[in-house]
């Protein structure tokens, strides 16, 4: 099924996405991603771990094509997923349109083959599937747009 | 079943759950071939965003997904030099063998040690889970396979000295 979407949905849409993109300047989702950063560091040192969380995915550079900003985003999520070690209290109150975007960034953290990183995400990862099923890294898997 | 390896299994367990949803899907250049998308990449919107699983940077796992195939790379750990030999003549053993695996690949992607391919005739011929079953086992199996077969080399090492020396003295 997921395969039936990504076909019919491939082609001429994704050439439209590009253009909408490039109408938003770099500089301007840099600086947005810069001023997430410091709000999450400050929610972190008051450990409001899932907050943090919240705020880390919320508004997330995924249609974009630009490396930079996608990797200064991801430096502010890893910040966060790594900051506490309870997995269970960081998911237990996040909303279920967080689940698919958080996904991709598990998938991205256990791509990193760095140790400490593949080991909370095998975490998370395991405890998010349990919450949002299959579905969910179907999505993760499927969804070639919204890259993270 | 407490052991180290269970969060990485089970990650790609449900990895792998996901992406098995193959289908039947005819070469849309070639008439009435049929072939693997994964391996020719004709279009890029028959595939799926490949993953990356890794445990740490010597053992990893890559799924890549089309629509009637999948593919899995498993690099295995390697710790010394004795490792990397046995792992080699090992897997290269069992590629060899390619065809009484049915879903084994003949030879490895690129920087990974053992690769398997999976169609959608495989998925209607045999149990999904099954299958699942079997790569995620062969994981758990090939490590243990490769620790014993290290311990034996050493062991017959140091027994092949002590009998080629014992004429010295």
């Amino acid at each position: 099924m997921a395969e039936e979407g990504g076909r019919s949905g491939g082609g001429g849409g994704e050439d439209r996405e590009d253009e909408d993109e490039d109408s938003e300047p770099v500089e301007a989702i840099i600086n947005r991603i810069e001023l997430k950063s410091r709000q999450v560091e400050w929610l972190l040192k008051s450990a409001q771990y899932a907050e943090a969380l919240k705020t880390a995915l919320d508004d997330s550079p995924t249609k974009t094509r630009d490396e930079t900003c996608k990797s200064a985003n991801w430096v502010v999520v890893h910040r966060v997923l790594m900051a506490s070690k309870d997995t269970d209290a960081l998911l237990s109150t996040l909303e279920s349109e967080f689940y698919d975007i958080l996904m991709k960034y598990i998938y991205r953290g256990l791509s990193t083959g760095d140790r400490p990183t593949c080991e909370q995400c095998l975490r998370l990862h395991e405890k998010l599937t349990e919450k949002a099923g299959m579905g969910c890294i179907v999505r993760a898997l499927a969804d070639k747009r919204h890259t993270v | 079943m407490a052991n180290p390896l269970r969060p990485y299994l089970t990650c790609i367990r449900n990895t792998l759950t996901a992406a098995m949803c193959l289908q039947n899907f005819p070469c849309q250049d070639v008439e009435r071939h049929n072939k693997p998308e994964v391996e020719f990449k004709t279009n890029a919107e028959l595939l799926l965003n490949p993953v990356l699983i890794c445990r740490n940077e010597a053992e990893k796992c890559l799924i890549e997904t089309s629509i009637n195939s999948l593919r899995v790379s498993i690099k295995v750990k390697q710790a010394d030099d004795l490792e990397n030999i046995l792992a080699k003549k090992f897997l290269r053993f069992l590629s060899m063998r390619a065809e009484s695996f049915q879903v084994l690949r003949r030879k490895p992607v690129q920087g990974y040690d053992i690769s398997f391919l999976i169609t959608n005739y495989h998925c209607e011929e045999m149990n999904k889970h099954k299958l699942i079953d079997f790569v995620v086992q062969f994981m758990e199996d090939i490590d243990k396979e490769i620790s014993e077969l290290k311990l034996s080399v050493n062991t017959r090492g140091r027994l092949v000295a002590t009998e080629f020396l014992r004429q010295f003295i």
